[in-house]
């Protein structure tokens, strides 16, 4: 099984090439949920590199919310608001994350905008 | 020394004094000193078999967990294994022996396997080269344990997940043979009933066996008048939701292992006087929970709210029995006070310790967070808006409560709409990915497949016909002096208790058509017995069944089939097996897979 063995793999590239396996299957088996999925999980992982790259975060491996979180308290409120909707996050638990992390930050100036 | 055991209307001492004297035998095989290497998941089961004291009395001088590299140091004769024949265990028993060898020259090994030897696990020693090392293999049949005096469990973790998801029915062989132990000991047992289809397997499996020993008949007068299989899987609502009885919530909050629970310290510190309030115990407080325990027993199935009534009036008579003390007068009075003084003070500990995990639990209890999730559980079985995205669900990951919890609602939710709609299914699932990350989709797939979490075929719904005919909801359910089984979940009624009462009463005849919407077939089978084993009954005496649940059983079931026993005009009483004891929380982790990120 694809996933399972993604996971076992070091390396992003082998990693993304056994999900690449992954979405093949499940397109074969007709499962659209999961190969959009394991897509929007491949985006993820790239995206993460490319952050944590260019920021110097450690976000490769974490899930689409703790990423939000972290780039959120470390004021990357842009790369955030990007992912929020290019992954179609719904509104409602979005807003609460961002409140909850500018309460945390005693931003109150950026909570004000809301 | 295992009391508990006898009170029942069965006495289950002697499958336990028989798994005992096979220890004996085994042990006393292995001549000299001897030092044990265990497969850490069998300690607790075997806890319950035989005590350290009994393995001493035969020579045992060193245990050892197993772990790979090399053996503690031991100065002994002999080296035993006891292990669950899994190939990995072989693995480390390989590296183990190896290493040994090269030190000692004058060992034997043992290899005990439990509960059944298994030629791929020899074949890989083999390979290892190890397996010319060992004098004796051997296998020691340990299928059901004696839990309590009702109650027995294989505590075989993952047979839900083997039977419904791997396709692998290696948990139902030793059903059936477990229960071919059984019988061999209490008697053919006559009639058996059941459902589902691991329920079928199991009984196909014991017909064949009892055909392999035709020759020999059971000469034992049986004990048991009816076997009860029922499948896990007909009946998935009931551990998913909140067990609200005194062991049920223990279990839910703290988990009961092999009859034991472990809890926070904290509440039992200020107990013992006179000690320096500085060493506060760290290490959890570890208690014993079984009928043996006078008080124990008396509030164990009761539900939550009716224990603190219980335990008021327990404290009251006891210390009405202390100042009985005042009206003693003569010597004689003064004596026979005193010889009941060890009783009432371990009735007081027992009453100290309960009361602490009473306030333990309501403290949990009261909360506002464990009221809303009961909310919105009592919601979903009774009906109501079942088929839309629920807020407080959605408020809960975007909270990042615990995953259990949210599949927890999600699946009772799917069961309770017989399936989800794709857009809300959908939407579940993209949600507890995006939050708790994509390695979840194994799990999410694993629910799919075993039916917990399913897509809505049909626009028919079965679940609100089969909750009215079996009314596995019912409003007045009274907590205090319950007078139906629903009391256990505070409303919500069992389904496959509900099962087993109306097998008993009026029979499965005047449910068929809810039967049929199970999944699995419905089958009735007769065992011959040989003339003059046929019981005659004394009038007024109960009749009994043994009720299986292949799959796993929670605390609550158990609370209710007892509650059934005592009633009255019910004419029959249970005794209780099953694959393992469950909660919706140790349910949902079996089904549970996590592969674990390695850090580029």
């Amino acid at each position: 099984y694809y996933i399972a063995a993604s996971y076992r793999e070091k390396r992003l590239e082998t990693r993304l090439s056994q999900l690449q396996n992954a979405v093949d299957e499940f397109n074969r088996a007709k499962n659209d949920f999961s190969a959009k999925a394991t897509e929007d999980e491949m985006r993820l992982l790239r995206l993460q590199r490319k952050l944590d790259d260019e920021k110097g975060l450690r976000l490769l491996g974490l899930s689409l919310q703790d990423t939000m979180e972290t780039l959120l308290s470390s004021g990357l409120h842009k790369q955030a608001d990007q992912i929020y909707r290019d992954f179609k996050v719904p509104d409602k638990r979005y807003w609460w994350l961002k409140l909850k992390s500018l309460a945390e930050k005693s931003e109150w100036e950026e909570l004000e905008k809301f | 020394m295992a009391a508990h055991l006898s009170y029942g209307r069965v006495n289950l001492n002697i499958l336990r004094e028989a798994v005992r004297r096979e220890l004996r035998e085994f042990l006393d095989k292995c001549a000299g000193t001897k030092a044990i290497v265990w497969d850490e998941y069998l300690t607790g089961p075997f806890g319950l078999i035989a005590q350290y004291s009994l393995l001493k009395e035969h020579e045992v001088e060193k245990m050892f967990t197993l772990k790979s590299g090399r053996l503690p140091a031991a100065d002994v004769k002999n080296i035993i294994f006891f292990v669950r024949p899994k190939l990995e265990l072989m693995d480390i028993i390989a590296e183990n022996v190896f290493s040994e060898d090269k030190l000692h020259s004058s060992r034997d090994f043992h290899i005990l396997f439990v509960p059944r030897r298994s030629m791929l696990c020899e074949q890989r020693l083999k390979e290892q080269g190890v397996l010319g090392s060992f004098v004796n293999i051997e296998e020691y049949i340990l299928d059901l344990i004696p839990f309590d005096g009702d109650l027995l469990s294989m505590e075989y973790e993952s047979a839900f997940r083997e039977c419904y998801l791997e396709n692998d029915q290696t948990s139902l062989y030793h059903t059936a043979k477990g229960l071919m132990t059984l019988q061999a000991l209490y008697g053919t047992i006559p009639q058996i009933y059941g459902k589902g289809e691991c329920a079928r397997h199991v009984a196909n499996m014991m017909l064949r066996m009892k055909r392999e020993f035709a020759g020999s008949q059971n000469q034992i007068l049986p004990v048991f008048d009816t076997l009860l299989l029922l499948d896990r899987n007909i009946d998935l609502l009931t551990p998913l939701a909140t067990q609200l009885t005194y062991e049920g919530l223990i279990d839910e909050i703290y988990g009961i292992n092999n009859g034991y629970v472990k809890l926070p310290p904290e509440k039992f510190a200020q107990k013992k006087q006179g000690e320096s309030s500085k060493d506060l115990p760290t290490d959890p407080k570890k208690l014993q929970l079984n009928s043996a325990e006078e008080l124990y027993a008396e509030i164990r199935d009761k539900n939550f709210n009716a224990v603190g009534a219980a335990l008021s009036k327990k404290a009251k008579i006891i210390s009405a029995a202390f100042e009985e003390r005042h009206n003693a007068k003569t010597v004689g009075e003064i004596k026979q006070f005193v010889s009941q003084l060890p009783h009432m003070q371990a009735a007081r500990t027992s009453l100290a310790n309960h009361t602490s995990v009473a306030e333990l639990i309501k403290d949990i209890t009261t909360s506002e967070a464990f009221f809303d999730n009961l909310t919105v559980q009592q919601e979903f079985m009774t009906g109501v808006d079942t088929d839309k995205v629920n807020t407080y669900i959605e408020d809960c990951i975007a909270q990042k409560d615990p995953l259990i919890k949210i599949l927890r609602l999600v699946c009772m939710q799917s069961v309770c709409n017989n399936g989800l709609k794709q857009k809300v299914l959908d939407y579940y699932k993209r949600e507890i990915l995006q939050t708790y990350g994509f390695e979840h989709i194994l799990t999410l797939n694993n629910l799919e497949k075993s039916g917990l979490l399913k897509l809505q075929t049909s626009s028919r719904n079965n679940y609100p016909t089969i909750r009215k005919t079996l009314k596995l909801w019912m409003e007045d359910a009274n907590e205090q002096n319950p007078n139906d089984i629903s009391y256990v979940y505070s409303g919500y009624a069992p389904l496959s208790i509900r099962l087993t009462q109306f097998l008993a009463r009026p029979g499965w005849r005047s449910i068929e058509e809810v039967l049929k919407m199970l999944p699995g077939p419905l089958f009735e089978e007769r065992q011959q017995l040989p003339a003059g084993l046929h019981k005659k009954r004394q009038q007024g005496e109960n009749r009994i069944t043994l009720v299986f649940f292949l799959g796993g059983v929670t605390y609550a079931e158990i609370a209710a089939l007892r509650f059934l026993s005592q009633m009255e005009d019910g004419g029959m009483e249970y005794v209780i097996a099953t694959t393992k004891l469950i909660n919706g929380t140790t349910w949902i982790k079996s089904l549970m897979d996590k592969p674990k990120p390695k850090t580029p």
